[in-house]
């Protein structure tokens, strides 16, 4: 009976463990190669118990190195997850209610504002993932967020007009940044490099990303890898708002 | 702002719909990991 309770206790931990794995890849790249190295584990365990020992051993070689290749290649995830254990829920906690309304119905009025005026726009509201890395490659501005201030920085031939704008803690904290382009070369048809930026710096961070088309005239938002077109300028409002309000997902 | 109320209700159900089809996968993959190590210390 004894040993039959720690059966359950260790699945049920390796169950809790895998679950935690998975969700911290959900809505990233890295998400292709979680479910790559699930299926490789189903073939290991298939051919071990078939006893096709040469394929066993090729799989158990193969997995041995590509552990190295995997750390090269998302380095990035990585990164993020690391700085990610140490951060978590600091900004939900230091702005108030009445300060988020505030500061997303400002951005919702400045993107409502450009998308009228037919000019491009890209905000990055910072959740969780620190943004730092991104802002520093743009200009620092530290100012307290205003639909007319985001609407003068967007407006062209002004200096920071061709970048994006961070976020952080309620307040611009930069603009004129540089996010990574999304590598997917399917969404080249469809998108422009705005919405490319937006879905890249998404894949890296769990910030609200908010698109301006120039062409479109139209009001996106990028939230882990997922985008929603068309909005309104109450519809980012009420969706900005509902995705602050969620949890991190701890299942 | 009224905020949510967080029931033992909303948390069952929530632990049912977030995400069912990743808790299965996962779950999955534990029997068959665990199951893997056991028969691995088994043989050696």
């Amino acid at each position: 009976m004894l040993i039959y309770w720690k059966t359950l206790l260790e699945i049920a931990i390796l169950w809790f463990v895998i679950y935690q794995i998975m969700l911290f890849f959900e809505g990233t790249r890295a998400i292709q190669v979680v479910r790559g190295i699930a299926i490789i584990l189903v073939a290991f365990f298939v051919f071990q118990r078939l006893g096709l020992t040469t394929l066993d051993w090729l799989f158990k070689n193969f997995f041995a190195t590509s552990v190295i290749a995997v750390l090269i290649i998302f380095h990035p995830e990585i990164r993020s997850g690391l700085a990610r254990l140490g951060q978590r829920h600091i900004f939900t906690a230091q702005l108030r209610d009445e300060e988020l309304d505030y500061m997303l119905r400002e951005i919702s009025r400045a993107a409502e504002g450009l998308s009228r005026d037919k000019i491009g726009a890209l905000i990055a509201i910072e959740k969780i993932d620190p943004l730092n890395t991104f802002a520093e490659n743009g200009v620092m501005i530290d100012s307290k967020v205003s639909s007319e201030l985001i609407q003068a920085v967007f407006t062209p031939n002004n200096p920071l007009h061709d970048g994006g704008m961070i976020i952080q803690n309620g307040r611009i904290l930069s603009a004129g940044c540089f996010f990574p382009l999304a590598q997917n070369q399917d969404l080249n048809r469809i998108f422009g490099t705005r919405h490319r930026a937006a879905l890249g710096l998404s894949e890296e961070a769990d910030a609200l990303i908010i698109v301006v088309s120039e062409e479109r005239r139209d009001i996106s938002l990028v939230y882990h890898g997922k985008l929603y077109k068309d909005l309104s300028q109450e519809g980012l409002f009420t969706k900005t708002k509902e995705i602050f309000k969620l949890k991190e997902p701890n299942g | 702002m009224v905020k949510e109320k967080i029931t033992i209700l909303s948390r069952v159900k929530h632990m049912f719909l977030h995400h069912p089809w990743l808790k299965l996968i996962s779950l999955a993959l534990a029997i068959i990991s665990w199951m893997y190590i056991k028969y691995e210390m088994i043989v050696r």
